[in-house]
């Protein structure tokens, strides 16, 4: 087992990158990407300045949910490889000084999963009561149903054991009862294999759903925090601090906070309704919906942080916003009816944006620099485009392109056993978007990213800084200040797809020398009367406030040099 | 006296005849420059030291100028000792330059010394600075000592510091000349030392002499003095304490001086280091001084700041200087946290000896690749200052042992690249 020396809080400074294994690379020439391959393609993530990869599903599974229906929490599935492959490839990626956790999904398992053959044939069984079994379906009428697209009900008949079995998911994914301490027990035994072989830490799916209570919503209860608490407890106590457990709690902000518990909880988790707001202020060109969302975001522990994103595996959820948003958002981000799917929109970042340059790296300038850790979807960094006509999520899920040869540089397969076809449209398809041909171009949006996720780097601000929205004039500006210990960043955006002009408020940094970190060049020093500053169309500057005595105080140890 | 006659011919940059002051066994060569508030005190401690320590040996004072205006030799000339004065070359560029780390033109001043001294036929010369009003007499004593009466030919002073001045003598010069020259040195470039009539004969005679003077000089005389099997010793002195107008303690100033002084001697005197194995520590006299280690105001955190500015401003410099490997590992320093950072010996060493290359290949201008070469001290320096700041003297110094190891241990990178 290989681990990293490791501060408690690294994830509060890490920049993520989400990968599928079956999408990134394929070692073995299958068709389907695997640990092997994804070994191979280690000192790319590096050199593209990431800290810590998420790893889809990866486990023994039927793939009837891509992975997140589990039968098997301790293989990998063979397509991936093998626990060996992992270990490789955990060792691999601790020698770059990267990390890796896992999704780990802990509501429920998929219907294949022995605990539930066992369950459903044996109601007498050790395992009678590791699922929600339920003579009637009329139990916990007030939970919603998730996938409304596909599921009717949150119940589904079992002819074996002739009972109703819960699930909030699909039906094939039956959800475990942790109401029974076994199942609890399992489950952290579950994450003990992972973490003994190195793992740095999971990333818990649909963790709001874990108890169910009649008369409630089923989500967010007091006793699925409970046992989250107890999970987080035994991981610390038999790990140490260091290993993060990252919730996914599709959820409002408020009650998010509460998955942060007073620091015993999870250390981290997603900003779910900021995403789809980023998009809106874009469409919208103003600033509101973006300061909005964070007036009412709560403070959450010191040791905890939000997880940021632009795009994942799933659809652009559209849960977290209001009816009138929703409408809009699919007005304009989805024309066609192919890209809804449930209450969201299935595409990638730069077919959302329609390709155009500039907003791409708009938004992931503000992903990078609003206050969370920012998480990059696998491929969003070269602008990789998306297939809505593959099916439920897939389209977002195609194999990364590393070149213009054949499959994109994927696989050396035939075409045909890709588990999904690569893009081929001519204007996300690999011949013209892959990493390759991106890697040789100084500018490229590629070549951008590296230097983003660089200057984000260069400063603990963005992963550990408060932050103040200023409040210009011109509503199409979105400008706030970072601030950690002596330093303070300003950054600066034009959310329009015009020219904009800009007045802010910073007498009280009068003298101050802003540097803007991306080129370097040294400003005007700010003046006691506004700022001026004009930006490009989409145009952004991060700046660093130097004061008048920063180029002039002493270090201490000029005196007596040689 | 030296079995070699004395020539009382003066060099041409001496006007006056040598017969004033031989014969003589003692010669103080005092190196000036604007030095008219420091010198009394130096001429002090060098009439008492000689009046107390060696009582009836003949004396001489030997002063190199570098045309001060404020009467620094005539202050001199006040000490009742025979003074033999010289001028030397003082390149315009170094008078311009001041303030700056040193006598203008220091190499020709101390030839013209080492010169005068040599045809005085002292026995020894005790280089003397003249803006270290902190010298006394037990200095002059312990410098000359090891060579009038022990077999020392060259002696360097090792003084009395706090565990964090000297940064750049205690991470940089004195754990490279280890790995170059193959001796354990506290202060490779001394300001102040005692020299052997055979080794002033020796290196008077020398037609290698570096043309920049500066850093340069000093270093290579140590390395010709280890080269050609003298002995050289170092001696315990106090605490050293500089007043000078003419001193810069401009940091990239100095840093540029003294890394391109160490890497110009790399360059022109590769016999000096190239088939140099393991070091050995040499000879002490008096009493090894602990390091201070109260604390003191140091801003580590704006150290790591100028670090992580040059890692944003300076990569396309060390992107040519640095090997990928290295390079790498240098952007992988720049964490977000300031309590954590490291600067290991080993990724340190690689980066010295990457800018030794670059400097001896001349792969970007040699001015820009020594001043980028600053954020890079600064970032080992607070790594340094983290690594230690809470730890014994004694945990400092093995601190500096270690680094000085990996010197010597990763000397074979160097050499395999080195053509």
């Amino acid at each position: 087992m290989s681990r990293l020396p490791t501060p408690r809080d690294w994830y509060k400074d890490a920049v993520f990158y989400e990968i599928h294994v079956k999408a990134f690379m394929d070692g073995n020439g299958d068709g389907i990407g695997d640990f092997t391959g994804l070994t191979g393609r280690l000192d790319y993530l590096q050199e593209l300045g990431v800290d810590c990869l998420w790893l889809l599903p990866m486990y023994g599974s039927p793939l009837r949910d891509d992975g997140y229906d589990i039968a098997d929490f301790h293989a990998i599935h063979p397509s991936y490889g093998t626990v060996e492959d992992f270990q490789t490839f955990l060792d691999a990626a601790h020698a770059r000084g990267l990390r890796v956790i896992a999704d780990l999904v802990v509501n429920h398992t998929s219907d294949q999963h022995p605990w539930f053959q066992a369950s459903r044939g044996e109601p007498d069984g050790p395992y009678r009561d590791f699922y929600v079994w339920s003579p009637t379906d009329e139990r916990y009428r007030d939970a919603r149903v998730i996938f409304v697209d596909t599921e009717k009900s949150n119940w589904t008949w079992d002819p074996v054991r002739k009972a109703y079995y819960w699930h909030r998911f699909f039906s094939h994914q039956p959800d475990l009862n942790y109401d029974n301490p076994r199942v609890r027990e399992a489950m952290l035994d579950v994450m003990r294999f992972w973490l003994d072989r190195g793992l740095d830490g999971f990333r818990c799916d649909a963790v709001p759903y874990l108890v169910e209570r009649e008369g409630t919503s089923c989500e967010n209860l007091p006793e699925t925090h409970a046992i989250l608490k107890e999970f987080r407890a035994v991981i610390e106590g038999e790990y140490g601090g260091d290993r993060l457990l990252l919730a996914e709690a599709n959820q409002w902000p408020e009650d998010v906070r509460a998955y942060f518990g007073d620091g015993d909880e999870f250390q981290m988790a997603f900003h779910f309704p900021l995403m789809p707001r980023l998009y809106l202020a874009l469409r919208l060109e103003e600033r509101l919906p973006i300061v909005d969302i964070f007036t009412h975001t709560p403070t959450i522990p010191p040791a905890c942080q939000w997880g940021l994103f632009l795009r994942n595996h799933d659809e652009l959820t559209l849960e977290m916003v209001t009816n009138e948003e929703r409408a809009f958002m699919y007005y304009a981000y989805a024309h066609d009816p192919e890209m809804k799917l449930n209450l969201g929109i299935r595409r990638r970042l730069a077919p959302l944006l329609d390709n155009d340059r500039r907003r791409i790296e708009l938004l992931n300038c503000l992903l990078l620099t609003l206050p969370g850790s920012p998480i990059i979807y696998y491929g969003d960094e070269i602008g990789m485009g998306d297939n809505v006509y593959l099916g439920d999520r897939n389209g977002v899920r195609t194999p990364m392109q590393w070149s213009g040869e054949a499959n994109a540089g994927f696989s050396p397969a035939e075409e045909g056993r890709l588990y999904l076809p690569v893009i081929t449209d001519p204007v996300f398809g690999y011949q013209a978007v892959n990493v390759a041909a991106q890697t040789r171009t100084p500018t490229s949006l590629l070549n951008t990213m590296r230097r983003l996720i660089a200057a984000r780097r260069s400063s603990a601000v963005f992963g550990r800084g408060g932050i103040e929205f200023l409040r210009p004039r011109n509503p199409r500006i979105l400008a706030f200040l970072r601030q950690h210990g002596r330093e303070t960043l300003l950054i600066v955006a034009n959310l329009s797809s015009a020219p904009q002009p800009v007045e802010l408020d910073l007498g009280r940094f009068a003298g101050t020398r802003p540097v803007e970190m991306l080129g370097g060049t040294v400003f005007p020093r700010i003046p006691p009367t506004p700022y001026f500053l004009s930006l490009g169309p989409h145009g952004f500057y991060w700046f660093r406030l130097e004061r008048p005595t920063d180029g002039d105080e002493s270090y201490g140890i000029e005196d007596a040099l040689v | 006296m030296t079995d070699a006659a004395p020539s009382a011919a003066p060099p041409p940059a001496v006007a006056q005849p040598l017969d004033v002051a031989a014969p003589c066994e003692i010669a103080i060569g005092v190196l000036t420059y604007e030095n008219a508030a420091t010198v009394p005190a130096v001429v002090e401690v060098v009439r008492a030291g000689l009046e107390r320590h060696f009582p009836g040996v003949a004396a001489a004072l030997i002063n190199a100028d570098a045309g001060s205006s404020d009467a620094t030799p005539d202050l001199l000339a006040r000490s009742g000792l025979p003074l033999v004065r010289g001028t030397h070359e003082t390149p315009p560029g170094q008078r311009a330059a001041v303030p700056f780390h040193g006598v203008p033109g220091r190499g020709a001043a101390l030839r013209l010394v080492f010169d005068v001294a040599s045809r005085l036929g002292a026995r020894g010369l005790v280089l003397l600075e003249a803006d270290v009003p902190s010298v006394t007499d037990e200095w002059l004593e312990r410098l000359l000592r090891p060579v009038l009466e022990e077999k020392a030919d060259l002696v360097l002073p090792a003084y009395a510091r706090h565990r964090y001045d000297g940064t750049l003598t205690n991470l940089l010069l004195a754990p490279l000349v280890r790995a170059l020259f193959g001796r354990r040195l506290h202060q490779p470039v001394p300001g102040a030392a005692a020299l052997s009539a055979r080794l002033l004969d020796r290196l008077a005679t020398d037609a290698r002499w570096p043309a920049s003077g500066r850093h340069a000089t000093d270093l290579w005389i140590a390395g010709t003095t280890i080269a050609g099997g003298f002995a050289v010793w170092e001696t315990w002195l106090g605490r050293r304490r500089v007043e000078s107008r003419t001193r810069t303690t401009d940091l990239p100033t100095v840093v540029a001086e003294v890394l391109g002084g160490l890497f110009e001697v790399m360059d022109r005197y590769g016999d000096l280091w190239l088939e140099v194995g393991d070091s050995e520590p040499v000879p002490a006299t008096g009493a090894p001084a602990v390091p201070a280690i109260e604390p003191v105001p140091l801003d580590v955190e704006r150290m790591i700041g100028a670090f992580r500015r040059g890692v944003r401003d300076l990569g396309a410099i060390w992107e040519h200087v640095l090997a990928p490997e290295t390079y790498g590992d240098v952007l992988a320093l720049d964490t977000p946290s300031t309590a954590r950072f490291d600067f290991p010996d080993e990724l340190w060493v690689r980066a010295v000896y990457d800018f030794a290359l670059g400097h001896h290949y001349r792969v970007v201008y040699r001015e820009h690749l020594l001043r980028s070469f600053v954020p890079l001290y600064l970032g080992r320096t607070a790594a340094f200052v983290l690594a230690t700041r809470h730890r014994d003297a004694a945990a400092t110094d093995a601190a500096l042992d270690g680094a000085g190891a990996a010197f010597e241990r990763q000397k074979p990178y160097l050499l395999d690249r080195w053509r």
